[in-house]
């Protein structure tokens, strides 16, 4: 079996009429932790709803392939049910429906297979423990009066039921406090094995400096300008993106 | 409250239609032999005969409403008015006839009885052929029957109320109402008396071209409280069917009330129906309504706020197809100092369907301290339909709050994106959001009636979103 | 008395809402002679201002209901051609006095292709020529009901024409005495990325009747009304706001703010239509009534039609006595309560005439504002 998980190949998205990706090339294996770092507008979230093809953005050229099979053009719940997970920066709020049947709806649509609500209830609830959510959230409206914290744990918890092959992290740190940043880190602990790949969306090292990351890119003006070890997020953390600006 | 688990509804149980099989049908039109012959089968006292009359000399003087949507299609002189069904008044489902005891089962009516209800009312056509309550409930003092059994055995009750809260001179369709009126359910809870578990009428019109006319009085006595629920259906015909029933609510001081209505009316109906209710003091009346079907409907119902300190609410939905406009909406007057309402208003509008949100909020120059809030929110699935919102705001005093928020829009693509990321197709999306979004009206309802709401909101959906 | 019925809804609702028109029961006056007070003044030098203007008929979508009048009795008629790209000022403005009591006037607007423009068009009673007892400043204006208590009319009709990615901004400052009638109909059309702004000052007259349409036709169509208004006595104040968006990613933005006195009574109705193919247009509607007394009225009918689905519409309302809680903090820094409300009045009032550009009208409008609250 190949290791490849994610392959992104000469990648070129438009905001309307506006070029954002000017080709972008990632590879991501099995068992690794990917990093995108970046000044803001240079591209970071907009690689992340490419991969789940977003139909905001276009795709003017390059294709993204998941385990060799190209999924540039398969409709988001198609790629979801692939295996492609994306913790968003900012969680739509669903009235109506609570995160308990919400999830039990995606998991068997994600699985295929029926879901047993009392192993799932009970698989639900383990990981809230981890992530420090109070259980009383699995019976409110997805979202809905969730405090900016508790909407990303949601979205942690979401990636652990669901259980992908690939996670995308979408800033899922930003304006969380030292505790919530931690309690992600776990959840991505927890999640991550030899099997499924990570690519974590961030401006912020502390999120990664209790995981073990394989690479580190920096993404300007929608193009990786570097690639580096996890020391590189160091670097940027102390001296910025200057130098890879022109 | 218990828990029954319907099965998926399709809209056969509603669309099935029984043989135009009945004891007695008027013929067409609307004359003062027509009025005199109903109120001659009716065996009506001669009060309730003089009322009638008078209410055809009303009608006759009236004009049209002048505003909403285009009635033109309706010929009075093509409805049958009154209609009555075979059999006589039951309180036993078995002395039901057979032919409409199966529409009931088909309906669930008899199945929520025994799980979920305090009483139960059925009319079909132009008479209720069932009626029933808790014996223990009897025993408290509470009456519950149909309006002709409520004329004869309580008239003075009747006559102290009947007509009072709608004035027969609303409008042309109250007018016609009181002349023609037919079956319907009368409630008394007297002063002190709660009921815990809901009491539910359920209307049927099966014979085609023809009027259903029901008067639903309820009088809460002080300090008393009820959850009535008020269900209607009818198969579709090809021929214009009317409805123009009136609901008159009394709520006494520190009383309770809660009207709940789901209406489901075929798709050649017009719905011209009239509800209001007088609230005293410290009391509170409660609307909740989901309108599904119909071909046309008007409907406001209306909150007289008439004590200090009584409140309402209103939580209605509705959610118009092909070839139906819904003119729907909510009406209160704030007569008295610290009064408040809220209104919680959704509209769907789809497949050249027409919503129109229209109101009136007034508060009075007398009611200090009063607060008012409204929301309404419309959505449109396609570009074809329409949705208006038609608020007014008459404001007559400084010491009060009142706010109004209206918005309209399209599903956003932003949530479609969300939930398509975690594996749900862009139907099943689309449809959970809609649900969503008539969440918290479903979540007013019985459950019965919430799973209900939800699989008309699926059949709605089917075909419609793509 | 006749009654006649202006500012009639685009759709109509409930008769005994008594908001479809308004009865308007002063008199119209059947002569009208000449008005001579009309200064205008430009200060490019580049526009086209041209008096007596024979302009063709016309007819306008939605009016006040008095546009005969002005087809057949306009005593002034004005034509301003925008041909700068600058926002120097044009000024028109009437003053009416004993000898010139009646006014109806037809403004037209044209703002050519890529044009700037600020427009101020002010129709107020002359200033009085004595000091007297009651005059607390007497350099400045006053409500002139005391000094001049003639009761002046006007009807007239504002149109303006905002061409392909002009910018357009037109300041109508209405400060009639309380005895006078009002009737003010501006008629707009907007066309491709033209941005038209409208601030209306409505400070003045026993009725005061105010019809604004806007037809945003062009695609990026940009129009945004900002209005407030002051009603003391038992004056009537009747608005008839209506946009209709036909072109895509339109965006029609009205905001009225206002507040009510005495037996005063305010009508307002606003419709915002989405019509079919205005995609992505967006539509945002907010009033707001302070009432500062218990015998003031607001009556309020905002509404929203919606042919098109993929339009962002919204609409809010409130009306009531100001918030207690921000009188008290004001009153604990030292303010008596009269200040106080007058304060917040004036704070609702701030993000329309920081919009007026020019600092004089701005304390004109300032003052006249502080002699009807007092």
């Amino acid at each position: 079996m190949s290791k490849e998980l994610l392959n992104i190949k000469d990648l070129y998205v438009n905001a309307g009429d506006k070029e954002i990706l000017k080709g972008i090339n990632l590879k991501i294996n099995k068992g690794e932790i990917h990093v995108i770092m970046g000044p803001n507008g240079s591209g970071k979230s907009t690689t992340a709803n490419a991969i789940l093809n977003n139909p905001e953005y276009t795709k003017v050229q390059g294709k993204v392939e998941l385990e060799g099979k190209d999924i540039s053009n398969l409709k988001t719940d198609e790629i979801a049910r692939l295996g492609v997970f994306m913790s968003f920066q900012l969680p739509e709020e669903i009235p109506g429906i609570t995160v308990t049947n919400f999830l039990k709806y995606a998991k068997n649509k994600v699985t295929g297979k029926p879901v047993k609500i009392f192993e799932f209830k009970d698989e639900l609830k383990k990981y809230m423990d981890e992530l420090n959510m109070n259980p009383k959230n699995m019976d409110r409206s997805l979202n809905v009066g969730f405090s900016g914290g508790e909407k990303k744990k949601n979205e942690i918890l979401q990636m652990l039921v669901l259980n992908p092959k690939l996670a995308i992290l979408d800033e899922t740190d930003s304006g969380l406090d030292v505790d919530a940043i931690r309690t992600v880190s776990k959840g991505i602990e927890l999640f991550k094995n030899d099997e499924n790949g990570v690519l974590i969306i961030t401006h912020n090292n502390k999120i990664l400096r209790s995981l073990k990351v394989d690479y580190v890119h920096v993404l300007v003006d929608g193009k990786i300008v570097t690639t580096g070890s996890q020391e590189l997020a160091t670097i940027i953390e102390n001296e910025g993106y200057a130098k890879y600006k022109n | 409250m218990a828990k029954t688990q319907l099965e998926e509804i399709n809209r056969n149980i509603y669309d099935f239609k029984n043989k135009d099989d009945y004891d007695y049908k008027i013929k067409k039109g609307l004359t003062r032999e027509i009025v005199e012959e109903i109120s001659k089968q009716k065996n009506d006292p001669d009060w309730m005969r003089e009322i009638r009359l008078k209410a055809l000399e009303i009608y006759n003087q009236l004009e049209m409403p002048t505003w909403g949507p285009d009635l033109s299609e309706l010929n009075m002189d093509e409805i049958a008015t009154y209609v009555r069904p075979k059999g006589k008044m039951a309180s036993s489902w078995e002395d039901v006839p057979e032919e409409i005891r199966n529409t009931f089962d088909k309906l669930g009516i008899p199945d929520s009885e025994k799980t979920s209800l305090a009483g139960v009312g059925a009319q079909y056509d132009s008479e209720v052929v069932y009626h029933s309550m808790k014996e223990d409930l009897i025993k408290q003092g509470v009456i519950y029957t149909d309006m002709e059994t409520a004329v004869r055995e309580y008239p003075e009750i009747v006559k102290k109320y009947f007509m009072k809260c709608v004035p027969i001179n609303d409008h042309k369709f109250v007018a016609l109402h009181a002349a023609v009126w037919s079956g319907g359910s009368f409630v008394y809870v007297p002063k002190g008396v709660k009921l815990d578990i809901p009491l539910q009428s359920y209307f049927r019109l099966n014979s085609p071209e023809s009027g259903q006319f029901e008067h639903t009085l309820i009088i809460v006595e002080e300090g008393a409280s009820l959850h009535f629920i008020e269900g209607c259906s009818a198969p579709k015909y090809n021929k214009v069917n009317l409805h123009a029933g009136c609901v008159e609510l009394y709520v006494g001081d520190n009383a309770y009330l809660r009207y709940s209505t789901i209406e489901n009316w075929s798709k050649n109906m017009m719905n011209l129906n009239t509800k209001k209710a007088i609230v005293g003091k410290n009391a509170q009346v409660d609307w909740v309504s989901g309108s599904f079907g119909s071909h046309i409907s008007m409907l406001y119902p209306m909150s007289i706020l008439n004590g200090e300190g009584a409140k309402t609410e209103y939580t209605g939905i509705s959610f118009a197809g092909k070839d139906q406009n819904l003119d729907t909406g909510f009406k209160v007057i704030h007569n008295a100092p610290n009064t408040s309402s809220v209104v919680n208003s959704k509209s769907i509008s789809k497949n050249g369907g027409k919503c129109t949100y229209r109101s009136l909020v007034r508060i009075m120059e007398n009611a200090k301290n009063s607060k008012s809030s409204v929301s309404c929110e419309s959505l449109m699935l396609d570009d074809f339909s329409i949705s208006d919102t038609i608020p007014t705001n008459d404001i007559r005093t400084d010491e009060v709050e009142f706010s109004h928020e209206a918005s309209i829009g399209k599903i956003s693509e932003k949530t479609i994106f969300y939930l398509m990321s975690r594996g749900i197709s862009e139907e099943d999306a689309k449809a959970m959001i809609v649900r969503g979004f008539a969440y918290p009206i479903s979540k007013e309802l019985p459950v019965e009636y919430a799973v209900e709401m939800n699989n008309l909101i699926n059949l709605e959906l089917e075909g419609a979103i793509g | 008395m006749e009654k006649v019925k202006l500012n009639q809804t685009p759709v109509r609702t409930c008769r005994n809402f008594k908001i479809n028109n308004i009865d308007f029961t002063d008199k119209i006056p059947s002569r009208i002679p000449d008005f001579h007070n009309v200064k205008i003044a430009q200060e490019t030098g580049k526009d086209e201002i041209i008096t007596d203007y024979e302009f063709d008929n016309f007819e306008v979508k939605f009016g006040s209901g008095l546009e005969d009048q002005i087809k057949e009795q306009a005593n002034q008629k004005i034509k301003i051609d925008v041909k700068s790209k600058t926002d120097k000022e044009i000024k028109v403005e009437f003053d009416f006095d004993e000898e010139n009591l009646k006014l109806v006037d037809y403004i037209e607007i044209v703002a050519e292709e890529n044009t700037t423009s600020n427009i101020y068009i002010i129709y107020r009673n002359k200033l009085c020529n004595e000091v007297q007892d009651h005059c607390d400043d007497p350099s400045q204006r006053c409500s002139g009901v005391q000094c001049a208590p003639y009761k002046a009319y006007h009807n007239g009709l504002i149109r303006i024409v905002a061409n392909n990615n002009s910018k357009v901004v037109v300041n109508i400052i209405n400060l009639m005495n309380k005895e006078s009638s009002n009737i003010l109909g501006v008629d707009s059309k907007i066309e491709d990325s033209a941005k038209l702004k409208l601030n209306i000052v409505d400070f003045g007259a026993k009725t005061s009747v105010t019809n604004v349409y806007s037809n945003l036709a062009g695609k990026e169509a940009n129009n945004l009304i900002n209005s407030i208004y002051l009603g003391t006595d038992k004056e009537v104040i009747d608005m008839n706001y209506i946009a209709e968006c036909f072109g895509e990613k339109s965006n029609i933005n009205i905001d009225v703010q206002g507040a009510l006195k005495d037996e005063a009574v305010k009508h307002f109705k606003g419709t915002i239509d989405f019509k079919k193919g205005c995609k992505k247009a967006t539509g945002n509607e907010a009033e707001n009534c302070m009432l500062l007394s218990d015998k003031a009225k607001s009556l309020a009918l905002p509404m929203l039609l919606c042919s098109e689905e993929d339009v962002e519409g919204n609409h809010s309302a409130s009306s009531g006595k100001a918030d207690n809680k921000e009188i008290f903090y004001i009153m604990s820094r030292g303010f008596d309560k009269k200040s106080a409300e007058k304060l917040l009045v004036r704070a609702k009032f701030n993000s329309l005439l920081e919009g007026i550009s020019n600092q004089e009208m701005k304390q004109e409008i300032s003052y006249e504002m502080d002699q009807k609250l007092d």
